[in-house]
């Protein structure tokens, strides 16, 4: 353990996110991914027969796909040995799909969650919450009001059994095909748990519905499929965690996200990522926006070994708009590789992304991005920023943005700076009375508060005590 | 693919050509290695999205275009004073060992497959040597290509506190002109596809300043790929200006090495493509020492069905301490079916850097339009300006007369054509 860590131990914030439980399953799958494995998993689960079908064939898919090794300063994926990991694991509870009540959870899972804030979060500002411990969600509650109203809010796994129509017409076929990548094809043969969320036409849920996602085992690896459908003039704001304790073995996370926007709807989707430093966290994550729709996408990704995560837009309707919003911070050891895809296939279309960046201590960021604007989709509108701050020599940030423009009635632009703290500014911070460290940590505040802005005020100071803890007594 | 090309340049000829010239044995050494070496090396590297490549080279049918033996050229050298502007076996005579040390210190042979068919062929070169102190201005050289493939070789060696200006330009020949090539005994006909290839290496000196200027206007059935490296020693100034007009598909890559404390590049780019030109135009800066500093900027106009795409990267290495590094790009489109793609990189390794890059893609401006027009200028006239007023910032950079004249009546030409 590096000193780093050792000093992290002590603060508060720090037995929030990286206590850990033993180990108590009720199944785990046998390492390795054969066919086998994949029928085992989904005979568990008593899926239809349609369901295993996909799994094989995304299996089939993930076996014939290379590695993204081709990319230029990608991270290093070498490690990440999916026969190593265990893809499975169900925690020893009665209930399948999850309890609706805390007190009905084992002991262990509940303390779990309550380190981790959940319970008092569902309380105060959300309207649902659903909690997945290793593979399989625990938790699932939705506040009376929005059930009435037709809103759905269950684990992924439940959908499949009691709203199997919506799910076979909407599940990995339209946004996230398992050709997308080796990744999507690996999540589409062992995806296990997440969320489903549907919105009903003219409902705007007004608080936000929250899935927290965590991973306590050691080789562990978590694949769990988010699918919402937001219909005609709905609006949801989709909040997403994870975390995991650290251990010496590495994990794999490999979610699966699929956004439905329908006409005029307007879906909200943030992360706050802080999975355990040993993590290869791999998503892929995409909404597609129907007419006059608009799609929003939150970031932040604090956590991890590698992250590589670009979550995509399709701006399929007229008047359709996306606006992507991250925040990456890499400290030692870390390669945050993100960024984000928008395909303005219609006219009328409008996209925003801002990204900030902050690397120290030898981490590594990279911004990667892709903004397509296809023939005919005639007065589009794109405006990519992306910002890096450099703490130290030893770190690395890269931009690397890619656009393809078809179409010649629009408007593109890119504009990205990366530059070093300011010694002037720190000294003048100190010269007001501020420490070292104070003063980087309020510069660095200072860097992201422009997006920090726009999140909800929760996820705003979580973010900020993240970034707190990542600072903290690591600055010479 | 590589088989292909392989199968037609033989070692016979790169000993025929290199004999012609006469050659030392190191050059026609290190022409048979880069031969030796076509098996192993990829072509030059294009940006790949998901499901796209930006340019195809692959698919390049070189079987036709390569034809090392039949090569002709018109080419005329205007001298300055203050600097050596010599063809190829003259300089070897004069100035062997100059030649030896820096030939392919810059660009390495072996740096992608078409460098290194580059060197193994080419049969036409120019040295331009600025001795230490002196200056030379609006040194010139012209290359008319009249023959089905032409590699050309040009190094500049800008000595200790020398500067000097260059303008190096290729165009094709008229039909006439080809005729009398096959009238030497050659009935290979030139119509159709041809393929010029052009590697430029310019070492810039300590306090040295080169100012390089290209302006690239081959017919529109020539493929042309194009390769040039400058190093900058200490306080070294080394500038590019890269026109492109010509071609049918132009790879095109300018990079200039910061090796020296305290040394600059600013590159500079202009391009205008029509009917179903595809223009690849890569800008790369390396900053490899202190207080280096880097501008790069490209603007390019695309009109009918013509493609252009363009890759920026500005790579800051961990010992760059106090680097400076800016890229703009724009893209102007006068057509629906044309298409702009673009990836400005920042790549940095010192957190000691103020590095910032921006790309545009967009139609001319539609106020600016309107308000020409509200005054009475007729709306195609108004176009024109514009477009004619967007390539300023660019043609302000150059220094050698003729080619920034050219560049712009180029550009009002193709413009009412």
């Amino acid at each position: 353990m590096s000193s780093e860590e050792h000093d992290l131990q002590d603060t508060d914030t720090e037995a929030r996110f990286e206590f850990k439980k033993e180990e108590k399953s009720a199944f785990e799958a046998e390492k390795g991914l054969t066919e086998e494995t994949i029928r085992v998993i989904s005979e568990d689960k008593d899926e239809p027969e349609w369901m295993l079908e996909r799994r094989l064939r995304a299996l089939k898919q993930f076996k014939e796909m290379p590695m993204p090794t081709d990319w230029p300063g990608a991270p290093d994926l070498s490690e990440v040995d999916v026969d190593e990991i265990v893809p499975y694991i169900r925690p020893d509870i009665e209930t399948r799909g999850g309890v609706d009540d805390w007190e009905d959870l084992p002991e262990e899972i509940q303390d779990t969650f309550d380190k981790l804030g959940i319970p008092e979060a569902e309380k105060n500002a959300l309207s649902g919450v659903g909690a997945q411990y290793e593979s399989e969600i625990v938790y699932q509650n939705m506040q009376e009001r929005w059930e009435e109203k037709g809103v759905i809010f269950c684990d992924m796994d439940k959908a499949v059994q009691e709203h199997e129509d919506l799910v076979r017409e909407h599940f990995m076929t339209k946004a996230v095909p398992p050709s997308d990548n080796k990744f999507a094809a690996l999540h589409g043969a062992i995806w296990s748990g997440g969320s489903f969320v549907y919105v009903p036409e003219n409902t705007t849920v007004d608080m936000p519905v929250q899935a927290y996602f965590r991973m306590n085992s050691d080789g562990m690896g978590q694949f769990e499929h988010t699918l919402i459908i937001a219909e005609e003039n709905s609006e949801v704001h989709y909040i997403e965690g994870c975390s995991a304790p650290k251990y010496s073995e590495f994990n794999l996370h490999s979610g699966g996200v699929e956004v439905f926007v329908n006409e005029g709807a307007h879906v909200q989707y943030s992360t706050v990522q802080n999975w355990s430093k040993n993590t290869y966290n791999l998503n892929t994550k995409r909404a597609i926006a129907e007419e006059d729709a608009t799609m929003e996408w939150v970031s932040g990704s604090m956590g991890s070994k590698a992250t590589m995560l670009y979550p995509s837009t399709i701006l399929k309707g007229r008047n359709a708009t996306d606006n992507h919003i991250t925040i990456a911070f890499a400290g030692e050891g870390q390669n945050i590789d993100t960024g984000a895809k928008v395909y303005h296939n219609a006219p009328d279309t409008k996209s925003t992304i801002e990204s900030k960046s902050i690397s120290k201590d030898g981490g590594r960021t990279n911004y990667r991005g892709l903004v397509h604007i296809a023939d005919g989709a005639e007065n589009s509108s794109t405006a990519v920023e992306c910002d890096a701050l450099m703490f130290d020599n030893e770190s690395t940030s890269d931009t690397m943005p890619y656009m393809e423009i078809e179409e010649s009635k629009v408007d593109v632009a890119h504009e990205a700076t990366v530059g070093k703290i300011g010694d002037e500014d720190v000294f003048y911070l100190q010269s007001r009375g501020l420490d070292d460290d104070d003063a980087k940590q309020m510069i660095v505040s200072g860097f992201i508060e422009p997006i920090t802005e726009e999140l909800p005020i929760e996820y705003a100071v979580e973010l900020n005590r993240l970034i707190e803890l990542e600072m903290e007594g690591s600055l010479g | 693919m590589s088989t292909q090309v392989h199968a037609n340049a033989t070692e016979e000829q790169v000993r025929e050509i290199s004999d012609q010239l006469d050659e030392p044995e190191w050059l026609l050494e290190t022409r048979l290695e880069a031969l030796d070496a076509l098996d192993d090396l990829e072509m030059p590297s294009v940006i790949r999205t998901p499901g796209r490549t930006w340019t195809n080279l692959t698919d390049l049918d070189f079987e036709t275009l390569v034809d090392p033996l039949n090569a002709a050229e018109t080419k005329e050298r205007v001298d300055a004073e203050g600097a050596e502007t010599l063809e190829w076996s003259e300089a070897l005579a004069e100035h062997g060992d100059l030649i030896e040390e820096h030939f392919g210190s810059v660009v390495d042979p072996e740096e992608n497959y078409l460098t290194a068919l580059s060197t193994a062929l080419f049969s036409t070169g120019t040295v331009v040597y600025v001795p230490e102190g002196s200056a030379a201005e609006d040194v010139t050289i012209r290359t008319e290509m009249n023959s089905r493939s032409l590699f050309n070789y040009t190094l500049i060696v800008a000595e200790e506190s020398s500067s000097v200006t260059i303008l190096e330009r290729q165009s094709s020949g008229d039909r006439e002109a080809r005729s009398a090539s096959d009238a030497s005994g050659e009935t290979a006909s030139v119509d159709g596809e041809r393929y010029y290839s052009g590697v430029v290496e310019a070492v810039g000196g300590e306090n040295a300043y080169v100012q390089y200027g290209t302006l690239q206007n081959l017919d529109d059935e020539t493929y042309h790929f194009s390769f040039k490296r400058g190093h900058a020693d200490t306080h070294a100034t080394v500038n590019w200006i890269e026109g492109n007009l010509g071609s049918r598909l132009t790879k095109s890559g300018v990079e200039t090495n910061l090796v020296g404390e305290g040394s600059e590049t600013k590159i500079v780019g202009a391009f205008f493509g029509h009917d179903d030109q595809h223009f690849d135009i890569d800008s790369r800066v390396w900053h490899r020492a202190e207080h280096t500093t880097a501008d790069l900027v490209t603007r390019g106009v695309i009109d009918d069905d013509a493609r252009s795409v363009y890759e920026g990267v500005q790579d800051v290495g961990a010992m760059a301490w106090d680097t400076s590094s800016y890229q703009r790009e724009n893209t102007l489109m006068l057509s629906d079916e044309s298409e702009a793609d673009a990836s400005p990189q920042l790549i940095i390794n010192n957190h000691d850097t103020e590095a910032s890059h921006s790309a545009t893609v967009g139609q001319v401006d539609a106020e600016d339009l309107f308000y020409m027009t509200s005054r009475g200028t007729p709306p195609e006239i108004a176009r024109n300006q514009l477009v004619e007023g967007f390539f300023v910032p660019v043609l302000e950079e150059v220094e050698v007369e003729e080619l920034r004249e050219d560049i712009s009546d180029l550009v009002a030409q193709r413009l009412r054509e």
